[in-house]
């Protein structure tokens, strides 16, 4: 399934940062994407050890780099986005090489791994990665840990949601009264969502309440903070756990409603003020690529 | 017939080696040697299968998933848990008794749970239905039409497709639940009841994105967690009155939760 119109847009995005900003600050050394990588390790600050997901997954790191791109996951669709407009360089949150290993094999040796490196689909990836001269690097962790709550203020803002804002520190916001029904709906269409919006609760209920909680809503947070709002938003929760703690909430007559957008798409937002933030910290165009919501259902 | 007593009779029938050390095969509601009633086999103890149950006279359930919202039944966060409190006080107040039989349900051969969600998409299986399935070949279809097919059947409203739904399919491998299996060479589609999006230890998803971008025939469907393993409980109910007589026995299906 193509979403072509969501391409167009996003290839629109990156070509005209690309047009405004300098290619290079005359007189300066060429930006390598080893220097920056550099320059936004300086910038979030923090330990950057080889622990952790963040770092290189492929590319030759001494790469010019020309334009920068930002993803929540740098699926090849992205990739080749990111290779016609010219970005060489690709931040993405989210593995690349199809789990958290990347590609390595797991510290331990042990444990679950991803596909090795035989795979037809990792040696493709991996070739056109390496023909277009492109550079991979996770930015996951240290983008989270740079100021609490902007991966939630980036997704009330996608929502248009960011005036209702209760306190900048926490992630409630009151927005205009709806019915569970109606604000979910408007969810799917700010979100552009197919089949990875799934809701869970009263969806007569009115919601005025919202928790958003991009990417993965943990169990004991559910527990915590279901009962503070109408609705919570959230990426993904584990269905048998946080899923049916909210029906179970519905049965005992609570009006609430939990609807999980999809982990990367919930990401999405953050992704994108992630590049508008790299403007300042390097002279190079840089735009967000949208991998957009993996599912579809027959109708 | 007591609670307990039902359930050393399963062990006995099961033809397995009970692992009596599993945390998840255990009561987790309830006295285990009330008089039994009635049993309701179920996929998870929800709030609603708990109150479909005991309008049914259906006193004791058995299901193959969690009680209280974790694998491990784990409630030491949820003392002062109002959701908690009125679960377990209605349990207790109508004496009901709760057991949950999972891991020697997926040790049983066939497990119910892979038999009966294979017949459920339409794939005829047997007795080598078990965990870690083989790969069943059907007639070379597309995975829209397929995806199509397992809809009708399984009547699963919220379950998700990742591929091209062009692409022609005919080499099936279905795991339960948790236990999406991973894509691999030998095989077209995987489905699977639920699995972290992304950052796990394979993921399925972005892999078959590549997949499809790649022009390679590969699909995931994802039923859905009780969607995937519901109907190894209505088998399970049915295996189970072959040896209790005396105490009528129900499989009480969940709703899907989703809208």
């Amino acid at each position: 399934m193509r979403r072509s119109h969501i391409s167009r847009r996003q290839f629109a995005l990156i070509a005209g940062s690309a047009g405004a900003a300098p290619f290079l600050l005359s007189g300066a050394e060429p930006l390598t994407a080893e220097g920056v990588i550099r320059r936004i390790q300086t910038e979030l600050g923090g330990e950057w050890g080889s622990a952790g997901p963040d770092g290189f997954k492929a590319g030759d790191t001494s790469t010019v780099v020309k334009g920068i791109a930002t993803t929540a996951m740098a699926t090849l669709d992205v990739l080749k986005q990111a290779a016609r407009a010219n970005a060489n360089l690709v931040l993405t949150y989210e593995p690349t090489f199809y789990g958290r290993s990347d590609g390595a094999p797991s510290a331990t040796g042990r444990g679950p791994g991803g596909p090795g490196a035989d795979d037809p689909v990792v040696k493709a990836k991996r070739e056109f990665i390496a023909k277009n001269g492109l550079v991979v690097f996770r930015l996951r962790d240290h983008w989270q840990a740079r100021k609490a709550n902007e991966m939630v203020a980036a997704l009330a803002e996608s929502l248009g949601w960011s005036k209702y804002r209760l306190r900048s520190d926490d992630a409630l916001y009151d927005i205009p009264a709806a019915t569970a029904e109606a604000a979910v709906n408007a969810i799917r269409g700010r979100l552009n969502l197919r089949a990875g919006l799934r809701a869970v609760g009263d969806r007569r209920a009115t919601v005025r309440r919202v928790l958003l909680y991009p990417g993965v809503m943990p169990l004991a947070t559910m527990w915590q903070r279901y009962s503070e709002a109408d609705l919570v938003v959230t990426g993904e929760v584990r269905e048998w756990e946080s899923t049916f703690y909210a029906a179970d909430i519905f049965t005992a007559g609570g009006k609430r409603s939990l609807v999980t957008v999809g982990r990367v798409v919930s990401e999405e937002p953050g992704m994108r003020m992630c590049a508008d933030w790299l403007k300042a910290v390097v002279p190079l165009p840089a735009g967000w690529i949208g991998a957009g919501d993996p599912y579809w259902r027959p109708v | 017939m007591t609670g307990r007593e039902v359930v050393e009779l399963i062990k006995k029938n099961s033809g397995v080696t009970w692992n009596e050390q599993s945390f998840r095969d255990t009561f987790k509601a309830g006295n285990p040697d009330s008089q039994v009633k009635g049993i309701a086999s179920t996929m998870m103890t929800t709030f609603d299968v708990l109150k479909r149950a005991n309008e049914a006279g259906l006193n004791m359930v058995i299901s193959h998933e969690d009680t209280y919202w974790n694998d491990r039944d784990d409630t030491k966060d949820l003392t002062n848990n109002p959701l908690y409190k009125a679960k377990t006080e209605y349990i207790l107040k109508n004496d009901m008794i709760v057991w949950r039989n999972h891991d020697g349900l997926h040790a049983m051969k066939p497990d119910f749970t892979v038999l009966a969600s294979l017949r459920a998409v339409g794939i005829k299986a047997g007795d080598e239905a078990v965990m870690n399935a083989p790969v069943y070949t059907i007639p070379e279809t597309t995975l829209g039409e397929f995806a199509a097919q397992v809809k009708r059947l399984t009547g699963a409203r919220a379950f998700r497709c990742v591929g091209d739904p062009k692409a022609k399919i005919s080499r099936i491998l279905l795991g339960p639940g948790y236990a999406t299996p991973r894509m691999r060479a030998d095989v077209d589609v995987v489905i699977g009841g639920e699995q972290q999006e992304a950052d796990g230890g394979f993921d399925n998803v972005e892999y078959v994105m590549d997949a499809a971008s790649l022009g390679m025939a590969k699909g995931v469907i994802m039923l859905g967690h009780v969607m995937s393993e519901q109907p190894g409980m209505e088998h399970f109910a049915t295996w189970l009155k072959g040896f209790v007589h005396d105490v009528p026995i129900r499989f009480i299906p969940n709703e899907e939760p989703f809208w």
